[in-house]
C-alpha cells in the first residue's frame, strides 16, 4: 500500500521518519531517493542528513534550527512537488558478482547455529524453497539468481545494501532468524523479510543464508582500485546480478582479490527509468516463476 | 606523546558529537556516550568541547606521559592516581613529563573521561576522530589502544586547578537504579496500549551481552496491534519485523521480544520496530549504567526532550567553571 499522505513519527528531539507506504517497490524506493536528494539540494532548514530506505526516509535534524512541527510542513509541501514531477530516471551501475550458491561457509555457519542456539532450525535454503512454494532449492537459485538486484540502500554496517529484486517473478520473502545467529561469513549472501543483502565482514546476523561471493563489499586494506577514495563499494541506485560459480572459482578469485590484482566486472553506462520499468513489470505473468 | 602502559577495558579515542552526516552510507554517530562530562573534560583544560579525548569503558588505562600537560578526568570515578597519589576528579590536573596516570576500575558509573590540553593527535576519518572499533575506523590505529602504544598529543596549553561547580556535574546514580527519559515513536503504533503500560511501568534489567553498538534489556513480554500482525510478508514474519528502514540513534529496537537501546555505534538501519526512542538528553545516563542496572523508563515530548538537551548544553561552557 501507498499511503495517501507520507507520515511523519518522531525519533527522539533529533530524528523524524516518513514513511511513504509499506511495500517493496522500486516506485517507494525512487520516491525516498529523491525527497532525500531534493531535501538536501533545496537545503531544506535544520536537516543535517538524509537516509533513505526502501520506502523510507529517516531524516536527522537540528532543533535549535527547526521545530519537529515545521520540518514536517516542510517535508510534507516537498514531498508532495516530488510526487507531481512525472518520469525519473537515474544513472545506474550494474555490477556482476560472482557467488557459490548452496556453499560450503554458509552450511558450516548454520551447522554451527543447530548445534549451538537452535537444532530445530531447518536448514535456509530448504526452508526458503518450501515456504515459498518452489519445486526444490535448484529452483531456488535459479529464481534468486534470475533478476538484478536494486541496491535501495546503505545502512545498518557501513557499505551494506539493502536489496530488492528488480523483476517480480524473482520476490521471494522469508522470516528472520529467532534468535539471531552469532558468526556469518564475511560475503554471505542472505534475505529476511522480502530483502537481500551482503554481509560486508564476519558477524552475527538474521537474514537466512544460503550463498557467498568473493567479491568485497567493504575493505578498509583498500586492495583493489574500486577502494581508492573509500572504503566501501556501492551506493544507492546500484544493479547487482549475482553469477553463480563453484567453489574453485571463489578461491581464484578470492585470491586475487587479496592480491589487488582482480578486475571487478561493472557496467556504467545505463540508466534507470521508472516508467519503462513500471510498464515491463506489469506486463509480467507472475505465475510463472524460471 | 604518552605511553600506554595498560589498555583498560576497550579505551578508545572519542569526540563531540561524533561523526554525523553519514547514517546514510551507514556509518555510526560514534562519539562519547556521555558527552556531557566529556565536553566538561575539555572546557577544563581549555579545548573546544568536542576535541578529541579518551573514553575508558569499566576499567581505565595506565598511561606515562612523555611530556608536561595539563589533564581533565570526568564522568565515572576511576580512582585515577598520579604516580600513585589521588587526583582530584571535574579539575584540571598538570602532569609533568615521564609521570604515570593510572584509572582502575569505576567505583561509580561506567565511562571515565580524560582530556589532554590540546586533544589527541590522531588521522581523521570522515570528518571525526571518533573510534568505531568494530569496523576498524577512527581512533589510535584504528582501534581501541593498545598497550606500547605511543600516542601523540595535540599542542595546548591548559590551566591547572581549575573545578567544575557541583551543580554543572551530572548526577551519577549510586542505587543502581536510573530514569531514562523515551520519545514514543517512531514505530509506536505497533505495540497495543497493555504493550506500552508495561513499558513504561517495569523495571528493565541492562544485560551483560551491551556494548557501544547495543544495550539489551530484559524485561516483561511485548504485545502487538492488528498492524503488527497482520502485513505483507516483505515485512518478515515476526511481529516486530517492519521493512528495513532508518534507525534514528537512541532507538529502542525491538529484535523479536528483546528490546536492544542502538547507542553511539549502533546500526543506521534495519527491520526491527523502534516504538520508542531514548533523546540525547539522558544519553549520559547511558553512558554512566553498568550491566544488571535498573531502567525505569519515562516518557516525554520531543519539545521537552529538546530542551532537556539545550539544559544540559548550557552547563558545557565556562559558566560552570570555578
Amino acid at each position: 500500500m501507498v499511503y495517501e499522505e507520507p507520515r511523519c513519527s518522531p525519533g527522539g528531539d533529533r530524528f523524524m521518519l516518513i514513511e511513504f507506504g509499506d511495500e517493496l517497490t522500486l516506485e517507494l524506493n525512487f520516491f525516498s531517493q529523491s525527497l532525500a536528494r531534493a531535501t538536501l539540494e533545496q537545503k531544506i532548514t535544520g536537516v543535517i542528513e538524509t537516509a533513505p530506505c526502501f520506502s523510507s526516509l529517516l531524516l536527522h535534524y537540528e532543533p535549535d534550527d527547526v521545530s519537529f512541527f515545521d520540518l514536517q510542513r516542510e517535508m510534507l509541501r516537498l514531498a508532495e512537488s516530488i510526487s507531481e514531477a512525472g518520469d525519473v530516471e537515474v544513472d545506474s551501475r550494474l555490477l556482476y558478482f560472482p557467488a557459490v550458491y548452496l556453499d560450503p561457509w554458509t552450511a558450516a555457519a548454520m551447522a554451527e547455529y543447530r548445534e549451538k542456539i537452535n537444532p530445530a532450525k531447518d536448514p535456509d535454503p530448504e526452508f526458503i524453497t518450501e515456504l515459498n512454494g518452489l519445486d526444490n532449492v535448484n529452483q531456488f537459485v535459479r529464481v534468486h539468481s534470475g533478476t538484478e538486484y536494486w541496491c535501495a540502500a546503505l545502512g545498518f554496517w557501513p557499505g551494506t545494501p539493502f536489496l530488492m529484486p528488480l523483476d517480480p517473478r524473482c520476490k521471494l520473502t522469508a522470516p528472520k532468524y529467532n534468535p539471531p545467529r552469532t558468526f556469518t561469513p564475511r560475503g554471505t549472501i542472505g534475505m529476511g523479510g522480502g530483502s537481500t543483502a551482503i554481509y560486508p565482514v564476519d558477524g552475527p546476523g538474521g537474514y537466512q543464508i544460503f550463498a557467498r561471493t568473493p567479491i568485497p563489499i567493504w575493505d578498509a586494506e583498500q586492495r583493489l582500485p574500486e577502494f581508492a577514495d573509500q572504503l566501501w563499494l556501492l551506493q544507492p541506485t546500484d544493479r547487482i546480478k549475482f553469477i553463480p560459480c563453484s567453489v574453485q572459482e571463489f578461491e581464484e578469485i578470492e585470491r586475487k582479490v587479496e592480491e589487488g590484482s582482480y578486475t571487478m566486472n561493472i557496467t556504467g553506462y545505463q540508466k534507470v527509468s521508472l516508467n519503462r520499468y513500471k510498464i515491463w513489470a506489469d506486463g509480467l505473468d507472475l505465475s510463472s516463476r524460471f | 606523546m604518552l605511553e600506554v602502559i595498560k589498555a583498560g577495558l576497550e579505551t578508545s579515542v572519542q569526540d563531540y558529537p561524533g561523526r554525523r552526516g553519514y547514517l546514510n552510507l551507514g556509518f555510526p554517530w560514534s562519539g562519547a556516550m556521555d558527552s556531557w562530562s566529556f565536553r566538561l573534560a575539555n572546557i577544563l583544560v581549555g579545548n573546544e568541547v568536542g576535541t578529541a579525548g579518551f573514553e575508558c569503558q569499566f576499567i581505565g588505562p595506565t598511561m606515562r606521559f612523555q611530556c608536561s600537560t595539563v589533564i581533565a578526568v570526568t564522568g565515572a570515578d576511576m580512582q585515577a592516581k598520579l604516580d600513585g597519589v589521588a587526583i582530584p576528579m571535574w579539575e584540571s590536573v598538570a602532569v609533568s613529563s615521564g609521570q604515570i596516570l593510572e584509572m582502575t576500575f569505576a567505583r561509580t558509573g561506567a565511562r571515565g573521561y580524560l582530556s589532554v590540553a590540546g586533544g589527541i593527535d590522531c588521522p581523521e576519518f570522515l570528518g571525526s576522530l571518533a573510534t568505531f572499533h568494530k569496523a576498524g575506523i577512527g581512533g589510535v590505529e584504528r582501534g581501541a589502544i593498545k598497550v606500547g602504544q605511543q600516542i601523540r598529543l595535540g599542542d595546548g596549553t591548559g590551566t591547572a586547578g581549575r573545578r567544575v561547580k557541583a551543580s554543572a556535574r551530572p548526577q551519577i546514580a549510586t542505587d543502581k537504579s536510573w530514569q531514562i527519559e523515551v520519545v514514543r515513536g517512531p514505530n509506536d503504533d505497533w505495540i497495543d496500549e497493555p504493550g506500552h503500560a508495561r513499558f513504561l511501568e517495569a523495571q528493565w534489567k541492562l544485560s551483560s551481552k551491551s556494548d557501544r553498538s547495543g544495550f539489551r534489556l530484559e524485561g516483561p513480554e511485548w504485545s502487538f496491534t492488528h498492524k503488527a500482525l497482520h502485513k505483507l510478508p516483505e515485512h518478515g514474519s515476526d511481529p516486530a519485523n517492519i521493512i528495513d528502514q532508518g534507525y534514528p540513534v537512541g532507538a529502542i529496537n525491538l529484535a523479536g521480544q528483546t528490546p536492544i537501546i542502538l547507542v553511539s555505534d549502533g546500526p543506521s538501519m534495519g527491520g526491527f520496530i523502534n516504538p520508542y526512542t531514548v533523546p540525547q538528553c539522558a544519553f549520559w545516563k547511558l553512558g554512566q549504567s553498568k550491566p544488571s542496572e535498573r531502567y525505569l523508563f519515562k516518557s516525554i515530548s520531543v519539545d521537552e526532550a529538546q530542551q532537556r538537551a539545550r539544559d544540559i548544553t548550557s552547563l558545557c561552557n565556562e559558566s560552570s567553571i570555578i
